[in-house]
Order: C-alpha cells, then sequence, then structure tokens
C-alpha cells in the first residue's frame, strides 16, 4: 500500500490546465522522483497534495485515507511535510530559530507524549543536515543551497512520514549535492518517504527508485530510473539526448 | 407606493455613486496592488475644489466639472501614484495601508487648512440644474441630479468592463498585477499603465463625490466626506476587490438600504439615524464574514525591505529602566502642564505598544485602536470607579475588567478577518471603529432594553478619575506619571519576553511565511485571535490611562482619525519596536503640542511675524501625514535610523561621553533655573540628533586617515594588485575552500581559473 497516492488529479486555472489527469504515488522508505520541464505542473502538483491548491477533480490518498477535503494544517499533522521551490523560510528568525519553531509547532498539535525535546532535536537535526556552520546566522544572510537545506530541517523537525522536496538542491554546489544525495538515502533507508522534484538528474538518477515524469500537465512516464532514463518520449519531451544527461 | 419608488430611485441613484467611487478602488487595487484609503479623501477634496470654482468663484458649472474632473484630479491620482505609491513596490501590506492612509490623513489636514470649517459663511453644494429641477414621470418627481448620476454609473460600469475586456491597454492593466516583470518583458509599460490607473481612479472618485455630496443634502465637512466614501469600501467588498459587477449590485445593495431606512423606520426610533450611518459599516463587516477564505500564499514579496532586529531581554530591561530615570530627570525640571503632556504622550505610547504587539509582532493591522479604549472606559466608567467627587477613584478591579471586556470585544472583531489576509482585518477594525463612533459613542441617552436602563455613553461625556490601587493612590500629577511609564515599561519588556517565547517564534512564522506556517501543522486561527485579544486589551488599559489623564472624555478623544493618526505614526517610528510606539506617543502628543505652543509663543513674541508662524501652526497640521507619506523611502521606521545613530555613539566611548556629559550639563542648568525650558528642549534635541551625526562623521574622518579607501571588489586588481586576503574573501564567497591556489602573481591575473 502506498503511502501516498494521487487519482486523476485535475487542476484548471481559467482556460488553463496545469495538472490533467495526474496519477502517482509514493511508498514509505523510497525516494520518488518527479521531473518535468518548468510550467509542468510539478509545484501545483505539490500545492495539491499539501492542500495549498484546490483541484478541479480527483482525490488524495494519504495513508489511505482521503485528505482532499483537509485543509493544510490537518494534513501536516498527519505526517505529510515539505519544502518550498520558491523559499519560504521565516526571514526574521536566525537559522536555528526557523528550525526550532517547527519543532515547537509540533509540539503544539502532536498527541504524542512525551512531547519533543525541541532544543535537542534541534541540535540534531542541524548537525544531521550539515547547518551547524550557519546555524546562528540570519537565515536572509545564508547562501541559497543552504537556506534550501533549512527548508529540509524544518520539514524534518515535525517528524513526518512523507516529505515532499521541491528543488531542494538548486543553488547547491556540486560536492554539496553529493552529501545532500546520501543524506535523502540515508533518510528513506529509516523508513521516510520522499518525493523529490529536482532538475539535476545525476541526484534523480542516483537516489530515486522510481520516477514519474511530468509535461504540460500529464504524466508521460513513470517507472523505475532506469526505464524512465530510455523511455523515448521522455529524452524528446525533457532529457534530451542521453549524453547530455547531467 | 409614492414613497417606495421615490426611495428606490434615490437608493438606486446613491448606489449608483457609491459604485463609481468603489470601482475606483477596484481599478487602483488590481493595477498597482495598494487599497488607496484615501479614496474618500481625494473625493472631498474634489468636492471642496468644485464648491470654490463653482460658487466661491462662481464659474459656470461646465467649466468647473473639466477643470476638477478633466485636469485636477487625474493629475492628482498621477502624482500620488509617481511620488508616492510608486516606491511602495517590495513593502509589505502593513506599509502601503499606512502610506495610503498618511495621504488621506494628509489631503484632510490641507482641506480643513485651506478651507476654514469654522468660517461664519455655510458653504451650500447644490445639485446639477439648481435644487429646483426635476424630471416628472406621471406623478413622481424626481429630481435631475438623480437621473444624471443614476446614468453616469451604469456608463461608468459599462465603460469600465468594455476598457477591461476588450482594450489592449485594458488587459495590461490586469496584467499588471499578475506579474509587472513579466509583462515589461512582454513590451508592456507597468509603471505607466499604473499612473494611468491612479489617475482614473482618482478621476472616479472626485465623480463620486460631486454626485454624493448633495444627496446627503448636509453642509460640507472634510471628515464626513472623507469617511462617507469609505461606504464604498463596503460595496467594493462585495466584489472582493476584483469583480465589477459584483461591486456593481454591492453599492445597489447599500444605496437602496441606506434610503429604506430612511424611509420605513418609525421616526420614534431615536437610534435610525446612526443606525443609517453605520449601515455600510455593517454591511462591510457581514460581507467580511462571508467571504470565502484566502488560498493561503506564500510571502508575495521574495525579502521585504522592513528589516526589525528585537532587541535582548537584558537590553529591554536597560532601556526600561533608563526610561524611568530619565522620565524623572524630566520631571524635576518640568512645569505641571509639562508633566502632564508628557503623561499624555506615556498613555498614548501605552495604547501604541497595542499595535507594536498586533502589527510589529503578527502582522495584522489594528485600524482603530482608541475605540477599543472607548469601550475599556466606558466599562470603567459603568463598573469601575468607587468613592465619589473628588475622592472618586478607579480600581484595580475596574482596570482588570475593562481589559477583560476589550479582549472579548477584540476577538469579537478579529472573527470575520481570522481567515483573510491583513488588509481586511484592517478593514473590520475600521469598519468597527467608525460603527463605535457613530452608533456607541452616540448613545447618550437612556435607553431600556428588557426592563434594563441604561446608557452607554452618558450624556457625552466621560469622567474617569485616576486610579487608586491597592494602598497606592495614584491621583497626584507625579505619582501617575510614573505608573503610566512604569506601565509602558513593563508591558514593553514583557513583549520583548514574549518575542523571545516559543508563543513569539510561532507568531513571526505565521506573519513571515502563512503558507510554510500551515504545511508545519499551524492552526493560525487561535494563534490570530490570541494575540488580537491581547492587543485589545492593552488598547483598553492605554485608553483608560488616558482618559484618566485628561479626567473628562467626550466622544472627540476616540476620533477613528485619531485612531488612523496614531498607526501611522506608530508605523513611522518602527512597528517593530517597542521604542516606536513610544516614539508614537511622544511625536504625536508632546511633540507636536510643543511645537504649535512654541510657534504661538513666538507668534506673539514677534507679533510683525504673525502671519509666517500662523502658516507654520497649520503646516504643523499636515505634518505628521507628510511623514507617514514617506514611509515608502524608509520602510523600517525612524526608530531604526536613530538606533543606528545610537550604535555609532556606543561604539566610540569618547562621544558618548560626549553626549551624556552634555546632557547632564544642560539638565543641571535647567534644574537650576539657568536657563529656561524652551532652552532644555532646543538644546536636548541638537545633543542627542547633531552631535552624534558630526561627531560621529569627525571621528569617522580621523579614523579614516592614513587608511586608503576600500577598493571595490571588481576594480581590485586594476586599482591595486590583488593580496592574499582578497582571494579568500573571493573564495569564502564562491564557496570555494577546497581550492588551492598557488601563491604566486601569474595566477592572479586570471582568477576564472580559480574555479576550474
Amino acid at each position: 500500500m502506498p503511502l501516498l497516492e494521487t487519482i486523476g488529479v485535475k487542476v484548471r486555472f481559467g482556460g488553463n490546465i496545469a495538472l490533467d489527469d495526474v496519477s502517482i504515488s509514493v511508498e514509505a522508505g523510497s525516494v520518488t522522483g518527479l521531473i518535468g520541464p518548468n510550467g509542468a505542473g510539478k509545484t501545483t502538483l505539490f500545492n495539491t497534495i499539501t492542500g495549498l491548491q484546490a483541484l478541479t477533480s480527483g482525490q488524495i490518498l494519504f495513508n489511505d485515507k482521503d485528505v482532499t477535503k483537509e485543509p493544510p494544517h490537518k494534513r501536516t499533522r498527519m505526517g505529510l511535510a515539505r519544502t518550498f521551490q520558491r523559499l519560504e523560510l521565516f526571514t526574521t528568525l536566525s537559522v536555528r530559530d526557523n528550525i526550532r519553531v517547527a519543532g515547537e509547532i509540533r509540539n503544539r498539535w502532536s498527541l504524542r507524549t512525551p512531547k519533543m525535546d525541541v532544543n535537542a532535536e534541534t541540535d540534531r537535526i542541524i548537525s544531521l543536515v550539515g547547518l551547524s556552520d550557519v546555524a546562528d546566522r540570519e537565515v536572509g544572510e545564508i547562501p541559497t543551497g543552504k537556506a534550501r537545506v533549512v527548508e529540509l530541517a524544518r520539514a524534518l523537525m515535525i517528524q513526518p512520514t512523507l516529505v515532499l522536496l521541491d528543488e531542494p538542491a538548486s543553488g547547491q554546489t556540486e560536492e554539496e549535492t553529493g552529501q545532500f544525495g546520501q543524506l535523502l538515502r540515508d533518510l528513506a533507508g529509516e523508513g521516510l518517504g520522499i518525493c523529490l522534484v529536482e532538475h539535476d538528474m545525476s541526484l534523480v538518477m542516483q537516489v530515486c527508485e522510481t520516477i514519474h515524469v511530468l509535461d504540460f500537465g500529464r504524466m508521460i512516464a513513470s517507472g523505475s530510473a532506469e526505464s524512465v532514463r530510455n523511455n523515448p518520449t521522455v529524452i524528446d519531451a525533457y532529457l534530451g539526448a542521453p549524453e547530455s544527461v547531467g | 407606493m409614492q414613497t417606495f419608488l421615490q426611495y428606490t430611485i434615490l437608493g438606486l441613484a446613491l448606489g449608483g455613486a457609491y459604485f463609481i467611487a468603489a470601482s475606483g478602488l477596484v481599478v487602483t487595487y488590481t493595477t498597482s496592488g495598494i487599497f488607496n484609503f484615501a479614496q474618500g479623501a481625494i473625493a472631498m477634496l474634489a468636492v471642496f475644489t468644485y464648491w470654490q470654482f463653482r460658487w466661491g468663484w462662481g464659474w459656470p458649472a461646465p467649466l468647473a466639472l473639466l477643470m476638477v474632473l478633466g485636469i485636477l484630479a487625474p493629475l492628482l491620482g498621477a502624482v500620488l501614484y509617481q511620488v508616492v505609491m510608486k516606491n511602495l513596490r517590495g513593502t509589505s501590506e502593513v506599509t502601503k495601508i499606512i502610506v495610503s492612509i498618511g495621504v488621506m490623513l494628509g489631503l484632510q489636514a490641507l482641506a480643513t487648512w485651506v478651507w476654514n470649517p469654522t468660517s461664519s459663511t455655510p458653504r451650500q453644494f447644490q445639485k446639477f440644474f439648481g435644487p429646483n429641477a426635476f424630471a416628472h414621470f406621471g406623478s413622481l418627481r424626481v429630481p435631475w441630479h438623480i437621473i444624471i448620476s443614476f446614468i453616469i454609473a451604469i456608463a461608468i460600469a459599462v465603460g469600465i468592463r468594455f476598457l477591461f475586456v476588450r482594450t489592449r491597454s485594458g488587459v495590461a492593466m490586469r496584467a499588471v498585477v499578475d506579474d509587472p516583470e513579466l509583462l515589461q518583458l512582454n513590451g508592456g509599460r507597468p509603471e505607466r499603465l499604473a499612473m494611468i490607473s491612479w489617475a482614473g481612479g482618482s478621476f472616479l472618485a472626485a465623480l463620486a463625490g460631486i454626485l454624493i455630496q448633495p444627496m446627503i443634502g448636509s453642509a460640507m465637512s472634510a471628515g464626513a466626506l472623507t469617511l462617507l466614501v469609505l461606504d464604498a469600501f463596503a460595496a467594493a467588498m462585495f466584489g472582493r476587490l476584483r469583480s465589477l459587477p459584483r461591486t456593481f449590485m454591492g453599492a445597489l445593495i447599500i444605496g437602496l438600504t441606506t434610503t429604506y431606512v430612511v424611509a420605513y423606520f418609525p421616526s420614534k426610533w431615536t437610534w435610525s439615524s446612526s443606525f443609517r450611518n453605520s449601515l455600510p459599516m455593517i454591511f462591510l463587516f457581514i460581507i467580511l464574514l462571508v467571504l470565502p477564505q484566502d488560498r493561503l500564499r506564500g510571502a508575495t514579496v521574495l525579502r521585504l525591505r522592513e528589516r526589525f532586529r528585537m532587541p535582548s531581554v537584558r537590553t529591554a530591561w536597560i532601556a526600561g529602566l533608563t526610561m524611568m530615570i530619565v522620565v524623572f530627570c524630566l520631571k524635576v525640571i518640568m512645569a505641571k502642564t509639562g508633566v502632564n503632556t508628557l503623561t499624555l504622550a506615556l498613555t498614548f505610547a501605552i495604547i501604541a505598544l497595542s499595535l507594536v504587539l498586533l502589527t510589529g509582532f503578527a502582522g495584522e493591522i489594528n485600524l482603530a485602536a482608541l475605540s477599543f479604549g472607548a469601550i475599556a472606559v466606558m466599562v470603567v466608567y459603568h463598573f469601575g470607579i468607587s468613592g465619589t467627587g473628588t475622592e472618586a477613584r478607579t480600581t484595580l478591579w475596574g482596570i482588570l475588567l475593562a481589559a477583560v471586556v476589550t479582549a472579548l470585544v477584540g476577538a469579537l472583531i478579529a472573527l470575520p478577518a481570522l481567515r483573510l489576509r491583513g488588509l481586511y482585518l484592517a478593514l473590520a477594525t475600521m469598519a468597527f471603529g467608525v460603527f463605535i463612533s457613530r452608533m456607541v459613542l452616540t448613545e447618550r441617552s437612556e435607553r431600556e432594553i428588557f426592563g434594563l436602563k441604561f446608557t452607554l455613553f452618558t450624556s457625552g461625556q466621560l469622567a474617569i478619575p485616576r486610579p487608586k490601587i491597592g494602598p497606592i493612590d495614584f491621583n497626584g500629577e507625579d505619582a501617575f506619571l510614573f505608573l503610566c511609564a512604569g506601565l509602558f515599561v513593563v508591558i514593553g519588556i514583557g513583549m520583548v519576553y514574549l518575542r523571545h517565547s516559543g508563543y513569539g517564534r510561532r507568531l513571526t512564522a505565521m506573519k513571515d511565511s502563512p503558507a510554510a506556517s500551515a504545511t508545519l501543522g499551524m492552526s493560525v486561527v487561535r494563534l490570530k485571535l490570541s494575540i488580537f485579544m491581547m492587543s485589545a486589551a492593552i488598547a483598553g488599559i492605554g485608553g483608560v490611562m488616558m482618559a484618566a489623564q485628561v479626567g473628562t472624555v467626550n466622544s472627540d478623544r476616540f476620533d477613528i482619525f485619531l485612531s488612523l493618526a496614531l498607526a501611522m505614526i506608530t508605523v513611522v517610528g518602527g512597528i517593530g519596536y517597542v521604542s516606536g510606539a513610544l516614539f508614537a506617543g511622544i511625536f504625536l502628543i508632546a511633540f507636536i503640542e510643543t511645537l504649535n505652543l512654541m510657534l504661538k509663543k513666538f507668534a506673539v513674541d514677534y507679533s510683525s511675524l504673525e502671519a509666517i508662524f500662523m502658516f507654520f501652526i497649520s503646516a504643523v497640521t499636515v505634518l505628521p501625514a507628510t511623514i507617514g507619506i514617506t514611509m515608502g523611502k524608509n520602510p523600517s521606521g525612524a526608530v531604526s535610523d536613530i538606533v543606528e545613530g545610537m550604535n555609532k555613539v556606543k561604539q566610540s566611548k569618547p562621544l558618548m561621553i560626549t553626549v551624556i556629559g552634555l546632557e547632564a550639563a544642560i539638565w543641571a542648568l535647567t534644574a537650576t533655573e539657568v536657563i529656561t525650558n524652551w532652552h532644555f528642549v532646543i538644546l536636548t534635541f541638537a545633543n542627542l540628533i547633531l552631535v552624534p551625526m558630526v561627531g560621529g562623521k569627525f571621528l569617522m574622518a580621523r579614523a579614516m586617515r592614513g587608511v586608503p579607501k576600500p577598493v571595490p571588489p571588481e576594480l581590485i586588481g586594476i586599482d591595486r594588485p590583488f593580496t592574499d586576503e582578497d582571494l579568500a574573501a573571493m573564495d569564502q564567497a564562491l564557496n570555494l575552500d577546497g581550492v588551492v591556489i598557488p601563491s604566486s602573481t601569474t595566477v592572479r591575473e586570471e582568477p576564472a581559473n580559480a574555479s576550474a
């Protein structure tokens, strides 16, 4: 049973169809890739999954429950977290406080007792994702690559079962991306479900077991990394000639 | 039937005029993203200008109309956009609202300056073709003015619809809001389009004003007119600031209901005229209740220009202590009137603290802080006073009860706007403020409800004594001054604590990114509600203190314009800081008051220059608004500038010693009555502002002597050779830690190699 399933999701902005009959699934303990050219509807799909965008038709199942009508914060409380492509950091807080406040928010709604020790967990997550060197800086001062990691750290603080990552590696250096891929695989190894939107194909191919491909709001392929890489439609629409792949 | 038809036609015409004003709002909002609170003030100014041309100078109507509607109004709109509104891109919603409120207050002050409201001859404003021009439909007599109004409204509705849907520039106008940069890339000129739409919006406001004024038929009053077109806000909300057809419908409903109330409410209902007046506000409130939830959006701008650094709790304690000492020192040298002014300023500062809490910490806006004060004052008046005559004192329980009641009222007001963005809460509070002014503070006679006899705002004058808390009596001027100062300090320090707590961080999270907060599982409703209640309670306490200082308050003390001015000046002072609230109180009350007194004294002392000083006295009334308008240039507020200046002083010991020493000397001279208090004010001002400025420059120059000017990064290697430090700095900036560079000058010719 997949952790997350979208069934025939359709989103229309006026006459513009942003998503048309998109059905994807994400398994627990694995990394699922979601790729496609700019404007394919990847972020819109994330928005519908998290409830920031209403859908025209279709269904979203999370943990086998229909969450299509639930508001965003209720979905989060079921274990769904995300990061934003256009950074949504709390710009007047420090890096540490950005992460800490997520834990504090979680402690407010979580029914689990005992409550999380927010300070200890913040320290653990900061060293886990490798932000120790910038932890006490203002979040507006750090490079974009690092800021994306803060977004991931913040999402991890609510102890989700599934995270949606929207282009987490853009702005990172090659070295950082390598470490980041390793981190994602470690997290998946611990049972976390991850859905990754990313343009860095080497990262996607390195970490994703399954890949869904979107183009103009439609699913044009989905399957194992290997099968997608060799799928002629995908190559045509997005990847270009195989040699040029990252 | 006759009455029904008569009033229906009147209602349609009034609704039509509301629509014209509302459509102006929608047009400017959709093209510039700024909700123009000054729309009513523009209409007001147009009415006065038209009156001046038409009846003041006796011009023929077409010429006067052409001048006002064809030239002056559009010009005003265009200038407003070019000079003020254009600078607001990339600022927060709060700043946008505050700046347009600044424009509103400025225009209003200007109008009362030019057209003195106390002038002896009442200004009469007549319908088109005079008061006796009627069209006859059978037995029905309808003034031509009414017919013209309605026809114009329909023409405008059709015209705007056509403009937006069918013409190229209309489509471009809609594109401006969605994505000005994209429009620019496609060859559009967003700035020019926004300017045109502001000119158009201003034209529509002026037209609406000229149509409405004779319909309401009373004497022209700048305040009433400014607020009258506020009623158009309600209509614009019907269409959610987007849909013109729905705005049209909303305007008609409001117009019709208003006239039906006049026609059919029994005349023995004494409250029906205040009900009529507050009707649009009630509408606005209901609409806000039923509007569907906003789509949660991320920050619309990636990085706001506002920056606030919260001081540490320790700094707050030091500042609080310093403030108490300063207040004490001032008290020693000040006359009784001075103490009174300072106390009043501090009570306003406490009210302003409620705004800092709400707006600075949570990003929500309350435009009617003083109305919450009014509620609290009424509670204290009825339930919180013990003793009579000179022995009357406000009790602690009375103050606490007032705080609780205002908090509950605050919750009620915030309720409709909880699901909505800041602008809507701002409007809800403004509706509440006008409602309180028009409906509650006019309740001066006794009413009997369910056998309970009660007067809300007894005889329009509420006497509020100073408090006695436990054994301590704060009736004396000095004791009350220290109570207010202490209260300010305690609440202020409490707020800094709050900001550093988990609750404060959650507030900040909600303010910085609602979308991210929601996806972390936060439900904003309780958080928003609690902060709004807390803020309302502080406003209530401040209001009670203000009333206790004044002694006997009438409804003017809680005027909506005063609330607006306070909100504006707090934002100017720095809405993110506790000290911003202090700035607001001191500036709005003490500074303006002192300036006025000083100018009046000069006008008497130097009678040959009286005219000049009288001019300045008038100019002072426009001053706060002018300062508010400059917010667009410096969104972080004045306090942050002062803090920057103070930091310079802190960094340099000699400068700090000079400033403190000089201030102590000035104070000592005043205390021993060698110099007067006027000199003290002027010298203190010079010492605190000018000395750090000049001294800072001087010190900077001296420190810089011998140190070469810094070379801009792109000229390093040209103006002077690369050093190892330069390379290290560059590596750090480019994240190239691991790259080893041979330490010779050959590589430095081509730094690009470093990244290979």
